[in-house]
């Protein structure tokens, strides 16, 4: 039991920098494989719904525009997803037609600004393809 | 003269609601009465409406600090029902994961029990040094709490050696962190005048009150679900299990202290011993029709899920029993003859997770003000005679 | 023309505005310290350096609603923040800075003038036990008889260290005792161990930690400040500041041996050595946890009255050894 233990501590913190960041004047790094706000690229994905049945949250959402032209609609609703990265874990295509950036800050005061939409094309799947191109058409992965 | 002092729902020392009513003779407690319930989201029935793997979510967010407790709990009993084993080295990612929340979640606690005694620098500087945690498991996982590192057969992510090395050298720092709180823990005169001989909990009393975890372990009783019933890696690994022999909670400090040196050394065990290989296997939709029970030593105590499917990919039936229920009775049974002065830190003590406690309803009787702890299955027949057998809703509205 | 110099005195120099001004300062100095010593950074933002912190959590304060429950007595619950405040402020206007000339002395220094100090800051407390009974709220009620608890402990102790270098400098008047230390600085050193009595009793005196028991935050919600909320809430903190600003100004008079140096020096002098006494006050304030009500009680009769008395007893020595 000694009295006043923490006081050589205590000094000698006053001569440190803090350990506090003056936010949001100077931002912090994130690292690598943050988990951020879900994305798709459109000309990979070959609408198979499998992220659409994975999500925990209800959040993603494809609907056909055109029948015939085999047009879809996949809407991002950001103000539900929990950001668990599970639809990009589904995707079957490879490259993956859904990504994962790094964004946090995208608070809003409207949740309707916060929805992403794209409308594309699906995607054809060609048996025995070459090598994967990001703009053309994915290797065959099986539809899951 | 006794009266009745109301300690929350809302209270600054509490970080959940939750009522505890004291009957109080001066400065002196003389009985306690805890209510449950005002937490309560159904998380039980929402299980049984998702499909097993969006269930790993849910359960995940059971609770923030012990997130990964709930789901890795979860995820050993339905690869148990479904009968498939993780490779080696998803297994190794898997508890290197839980280790390093044992850290976070025991220096948390520091932490609070520093601020629930008024002790705001000790507090201030355990929760510097979590951040250290907190950024490695950022690292590894992508976030800082709810990891979601887990999948049905495996880990979502691996470890490369960069991330090997970083982990190395936090562990190094943290460890010297610690051993200095520790040496204030003990020797603070004012801190240890707070905590020594509060809120005692003989070893006979906590044997019949079925106390778990760090309780337990401060007042002699060597219970460690990581000895007694080895899961996945634990039987190749050597630590030991922390006790303390006075029952109060200067001895819940030192378990707790004593267990993040032992998770320093898992750790490093594990990292040092990290096979090669695939991380995942692929899992099945459906699960067959049988029933599991998974036990977890999360940083609370034990952490039991019971799983029941019925062949289609959603699960019939889950049961979440958290460490935290098991210890309110020995609460209440601390809290008597205690002082005002001691609430918060006898409370504080059992590291209360109250959200995950929130399994049990008592419906009150307005018009009798009588009360009653009623079954799910008592529930169940009410509500469908109420609704006259129609079918539940699937697929609800969204309203935005 | 004297009646507009009073009332300048009164409220501008070195009443009320001045008081206003240096109590804020002085609680942005002790929120910084404490703030690095725990390795964070204080306010940053409001004014340089965060300097204007204290008074926009003052103008807050006065913006909010003021709420007065419905069982609470509810003149005195009024005017208890009002009257806390004219004390402070009244005690202030006796330290030595501002009537320091010893040949010409002001009306507020004569003999006598440390009694009525020390009488004038244990009002607040009497105070502060009135308006947690007016509050009627059970978490008050508590905070209250805590309150008057403490009294019992650190007023003995205090007075008896303070009035000890006042025993040695022969005289009850503020401005000569700071004179004669100012003569004499050597015998600053054997008060030392009453300097030390008096800081931890002043710390109990101002309720900060290791003593904030009666208003405890994570024990009793907020104890005597439970149900006030609004202006009051914001002349009882002021209230506080100012106590301690006048506090550290007796310490540092009666123990660091006074302003001297004439009116701009001599001010300055002040500055230097109350912000001295507040820093000693916030490192003993992060150095510890807080302990509990009968603890209080035992460690003031079993180790500061001894030590107050020791300090008594050195003094009695001292004046019989020296001429």
């Amino acid at each position: 039991m000694k009295i006043a233990v923490f006081l050589p501590e205590l000094i000698r913190h006053l001569f440190k920098k803090t350990a506090t960041v003056d936010y949001p004047f100077k931002k912090l790094e994130v690292p690598k494989d943050f988990r951020g706000t879900p994305f798709l690229y459109p000309e990979l994905c070959i609408a198979c719904r499998a992220c659409e049945r994975d999500c925990p949250a209800e959040a993603i959402e494809i609907t056909s525009v055109n029948e015939a032209e085999k047009k879809f609609q996949m809407v991002i609703h950001n103000d539900r997803c929990i950001h668990c990265a599970q639809c990009v874990d589904s995707c079957p295509t490879a490259p993956k037609a859904m990504g994962m950036d790094s964004l946090f800050e995208i608070a809003d005061f409207d949740r309707h600004n916060l929805k992403k939409d794209w409308v594309f094309v699906r995607a054809v799947i060609k048996p025995k393809a070459a090598a994967p191109k990001p703009d053309a058409s994915p290797e065959a992965a099986p539809k899951a | 003269m006794k009266f009745q002092i109301p300690i929350g729902p809302q209270h600054p020392a509490l970080k959940e609601p939750i009522s505890l009513r004291m009957t109080v003779e001066g400065e002196v407690i003389r009985d306690a009465d805890i209510r449950l319930g005002y937490n309560h989201r159904g998380l039980e029935k929402l299980a049984e409406d998702k499909t097993w793997i969006q269930n790993i979510y849910l359960t995940e967010r059971i609770c923030g600090i012990c997130s990964h407790s709930h789901a890795t709990c979860y995820v050993q009993g339905v690869e148990k029902l479904m009968e498939i084993v993780p490779p080696k080295r998803g297994l190794y990612i898997r508890y290197l994961v839980s280790e390093l929340e044992r850290i976070h979640s025991h220096l948390l606690w520091l932490g609070v029990a520093g601020h629930e005694a008024g002790f705001d620098s000790f507090f201030m500087y355990t929760w510097r040094d979590r951040e250290i945690v907190m950024d490695l498991l950022e690292l590894i996982s992508g976030n800082r709490v709810h990891y979601a590192i887990n999948t049905l057969g495996g880990v979502r992510r691996d470890i490369d050696e960069g991330q090997k090395a970083k982990i190395l050298e936090g562990i190094i720092t943290l460890r010297k962190r610690s051993e200095y709180y520790f040496h204030i823990g003990a020797n603070e005169p004012s801190f240890v005048a707070r905590l020594a001989g509060v809120g005692l909990l003989t070893k006979e009393q906590a044997v019949s009150l079925c106390a778990v975890g760090p309780m337990a372990r401060a007042s002699g009783i060597t219970r460690d679900v990581r000895k007694e019933d080895p899961y996945a890696v634990y039987d190749e690994m050597d630590f030991e299990v922390g006790t303390a022999e006075s029952c109060d909670v200067l001895g819940r400090v030192v378990v707790r202290v004593k267990e993040l040196l032992e998770s320093y050394k898992l750790c490093e065990q594990i990292l040092h011993k990290l096979p090669a290989g695939d991380i995942v296997v692929k899992a099945p939709r459906k699960a067959k029709p049988n029933e599991a029970v998974s036990r977890y030593e999360a940083p609370r105590g034990e952490n039991i899920h019971y799983i029941k499917s019925n062949g289609s990919d959603k699960p019939e039936r889950l049961k979440v029993r958290a460490p935290t229920l098991a210890n309110y009775p020995a609460t209440v049974e601390m809290l008597k003859n205690g002082f005002i002065a001691d609430i918060p830190l006898i409370f504080a003590a059992i590291d209360p997770c109250i959200c995950c406690a929130e399994r049990t309803v008592s419906l009150v009787n307005i018009r009798s003000g009588e009360e009653t702890v009623v079954r799910l299955s008592d529930l169940r027949r009410q509500a469908i005679e109420r609704h006259k057998n129609a079918p539940p809703k699937r697929n609800a509205v969204w309203p935005f | 023309m004297a009646v507009l110099r009073t009332i300048l005195y009164l409220v501008v120099y070195p009443g009320l505005l001045f008081l206003f001004i240096y109590s804020t300062f002085c609680e942005w100095f002790d929120r910084k310290v404490y703030a690095r010593l725990q390795n964070r950074m204080g306010p940053t933002h409001t004014g340089r350096f965060g300097l204007l912190q204290p008074i926009a959590d003052f103008v807050k304060l006065l913006a909010k609603e003021d709420v007065v429950p419905e069982a609470a007595d509810k003149r005195l619950f009024s005017l208890l923040p009002i009257f806390g405040l004219a004390v402070v402020s009244t005690a202030g206007l006796l330290l030595p800075v501002w009537n320091f000339d010893l040949a010409a002395p002001g009306p507020t220094s004569f003999s006598g003038d440390i009694i009525v100090l020390l009488y004038l800051l244990s009002l607040p407390t009497l105070i502060l036990f009135l308006a947690a009974w007016a509050s009627t709220n059970i978490f008050s009620t508590i905070g209250g008889s805590r309150v008057l608890t403490m009294l019992f402990g650190y007023e003995v102790p205090l007075f008896l260290s303070v009035l000890s270098p006042a025993i040695l400098a022969n005289s009850w008047r503020l401005a000569e005792i700071a004179a004669f230390y100012q003569k004499k600085p050597l015998l600053i050193l054997p008060n030392l161990l009453g300097f030390l009595v008096a800081v931890i009793a002043v710390q109990a005196k101002l309720e900060r930690t290791p003593f904030d028991i009666p208003h405890a935050e994570t024990e009793i919600v907020g104890g005597t400040f439970t149900e006030y909320s609004g202006k009051k809430l914001a002349l009882f903190r002021l209230m506080m500041d100012i106590e301690m600003v006048v506090s550290a100004g007796l310490l540092a008079a009666v123990f660091l041996g006074g302003f001297p140096g004439g009116a701009l020096i001599g001010f300055v002098s002040f500055v230097i050595k109350t912000l001295f006494v507040i820093f000693l006050l916030a490192l003993l304030r992060a150095m510890t946890s807080r302990i509990r009500i009968d603890q209080v009680v035992t460690f003031a009769w079993k180790y500061l009255a001894p030590l107050a008395v020791l300090q008594l007893l050195i003094v009695i020595l001292l004046k019989g050894i020296l001429p």
